[in-house]
């Protein structure tokens, strides 16, 4: 025993001693983790125990457990935007997979190298657009008097002419529909990289045992860059549960709540009704979805993903 | 036609019909915003002559305190976060200390809470510290939120720099900073640009946040500015509202233009899979 006390003495000078021999490194964290403790740990925690208040943000705060839980699970508003959360999600998951990979997969099979450069660079093109413009260039073409009415008027049809996000059956699917053909960059650049990294030798083989075209693509292309698509779901998926932004600008929400989404919601509790409690409430829920999501995530496809870099 | 070539042939016409749609609106973008009500409501499709230089002048006056005020806030903020994110990362990378793990797991950590969650409580943060409606309060937590995901990627990349550089160096006398400032990072300058590039774009797409800190339309980025813009006009100024909204983008495209190629090697090269 005295030992062994000696030696846990002993270790912990050394650590002592560690730690003073490494003070400039701590020095050098300080900044990093001062800012990270103002604005990331304080406001998280805050955030989680807040959900458990009735609290205007100001004067009028009341602990009422889990009544705001309880009401968000009720509110006939926020059941339709969870509803509208996972019709949206679902949406752009499916669409944000397939449209940019046909487009990778147009692009990976042009037999010019240069023609393939163009493309890319074309593709590449609406990035540098910042997503501001985009959406209100969205919310014009959406318009009375947009394109797409106008398409319409010209072909004959102008009677299915309408204000698209003013409309209560057709405002939902013109959200999804923004971005159309929806050749996201980012995925597009993703699958192309993972689509050239393909060894030719691999495609040589599969070309003498005929697997060509279609074909192809599912037995040999999709299982080879099966990691980048699993990537592009996973991302994708996270960033629907928690987008508002565009919803925001697209149609706050409206006609009525026809597009209210969750983030939206918790918006425009805090920051126009001055429920800061249950505004807070509905960030949590939104938590908890996207930690069991990162969950499941690290769980059954990360593992399979390396860590390349 | 050998069916190679036909195939080559469909391939082309599938991508020249996807590339005109995706590139549409872009397209829509500039020719109106060259364009008076006339040309407009009777050449809706087409550009047309002569352009309308006009529109862009009083565009400008418009949204030019606003697009200064962008550039600001972008540039401050992509360039804190690169300093703070790759000195903390290369401290990470390239040092062992007591509690290193535990420290790298806090940051780490962080990457699981949603910006929808932290919304409503930075807003009180920073009205706690009297920042609401100044620079500072909108930058703040921008820098802060950066950070992470930055750390995380940079980490990666300096530890996978070999230790033998730094060996020599460090033969020669050369410093932690010397180190830092001399290897480390001109080795991995093309994932510091996009580092750079992305808290950029992120800053200058950011719409929510400066809605809740700003309420003096002097400190207001582009992005909340367009969106009172647009209430100005009437139906018969789409031209210079599309002015606007070009001028606005002028800034985003000169960074592209400069940090693309740095870009596009660092996704394909895998760098930013997570």
């Amino acid at each position: 025993m005295p030992m062994g006390g000696s030696l846990t003495a002993s270790k912990r000078r050394s650590w002592v001693r560690e730690v003073a021999r490494s003070r400039t490194l701590y020095l050098l964290l300080v900044p990093t983790f001062l800012m990270l403790i103002a604005f990331n740990y304080w406001p998280a925690i805050t955030a989680l125990y807040r959900s458990f208040y009735d609290w205007d943000g100001a004067f009028y705060e009341q602990f009422i457990g889990l009544e705001n839980f309880k009401e968000i699970f009720n509110d006939p508003v926020m059941i339709t935007a969870f509803q509208n959360m996972a019709k949206l999600t679902l949406g752009w998951v499916v669409i944000r997979l397939v449209f940019p990979l046909l487009g990778a997969e147009l692009v990976f099979n042009l037999r010019s190298t240069k023609a393939q450069y163009i493309y890319r660079v074309l593709f590449v093109v609406p990035m540098v657009i910042p997503q501001i413009v985009t959406l209100l260039l969205w919310r014009f073409m959406y318009g009375m008097y947009g394109p797409i009415n106008e398409f319409l008027r010209v072909i004959g049809l102008g009677h299915l002419a309408r204000g698209w996000l003013g409309d209560f059956d057709f405002a939902l699917p013109a959200v999804l529909f923004v971005g159309f053909p929806w050749i996201d960059a980012f995925n597009f650049l993703i699958f192309l990289a993972g689509l050239i990294a393909i060894p030719s030798s691999v495609l040589e083989t599969a070309l003498l045992e005929g697997a060509v075209g279609l074909k192809r693509i599912i037995k040999v292309d999709i299982p080879l860059i099966l990691g980048q698509i699993k990537l592009v779901v996973v991302l994708t998926l996270i960033n629907s549960i928690r987008e508002y932004q565009m919803i925001l600008v697209m149609t706050n929400g409206g006609p009525g709540w026809a597009t209210m989404v969750p983030g939206l919601a918790m918006y425009q509790n805090a920051f126009l009704y001055g429920r800061m409690g249950y505004g807070s409430a509905i960030g949590t829920v939104l938590f908890v979805i996207l930690l069991g999501l990162t969950y499941l995530n690290m769980k059954y496809v990360q593992s399979e993903i390396e860590l390349k870099a | 036609m050998k069916p190679a070539i036909r195939g080559e042939v469909i391939r082309h016409v599938i991508l020249i019909i996807l590339v005109a749609l995706t590139l549409f609106p872009l397209y829509f973008l500039l020719i109106t915003s060259f364009k008076d009500y006339d040309q407009f409501i009777h050449h809706f499709w087409e550009p047309t002559l002569p352009l309308r230089w006009e529109n862009y002048v009083v565009a400008w006056q418009e949204v030019s305190g606003y697009i200064s005020n962008s550039i600001l806030y972008a540039t401050v903020e992509a360039l804190c976060v690169v300093m703070l994110s790759s000195i903390s990362a290369y401290v990470f990378a390239r040092y062992k200390f007591p509690g290193k793990e535990v420290l790298f797991y806090l940051i780490l950590g962080l990457l699981m809470i949603p910006p929808v969650l932290m919304l409503i409580p930075q807003f009180l943060v920073v009205r706690w510290f009297g920042l609401l409606d100044t620079r500072a309060g909108m930058l703040l937590p921008m820098i802060a939120g950066g950070q992470v995901f930055s750390i995380f990627i940079l980490r990666t990349f300096f530890a996978g720099l070999p230790e033998e550089l730094f060996e020599a160096a460090r033969i020669d006398g050369a410093n932690h900073f010397q180190l830092y400032f001399w290897i480390a990072i001109p080795l991995s300058f093309p994932i510091v640009v996009t580092i750079f590039m992305l808290n950029f774009v992120g800053t200058w797409n950011e719409i929510i946040w400066p809605l809740v800190v700003f309420s003096r339309e002097e400190l207001k980025p582009v992005t909340t500015g367009l969106l009172t813009f647009q209430g100005q006009f009437t139906v018969t100024s789409y031209g210079p509202m599309f002015a606007g909204y070009v001028l606005a983008s002028i800034p985003l495209v000169v960074v592209f233009l400069f940090c693309m190629k740095y870009y596009i090697t660092g996704i394909t090269s895998g760098a930013l899979k997570i």
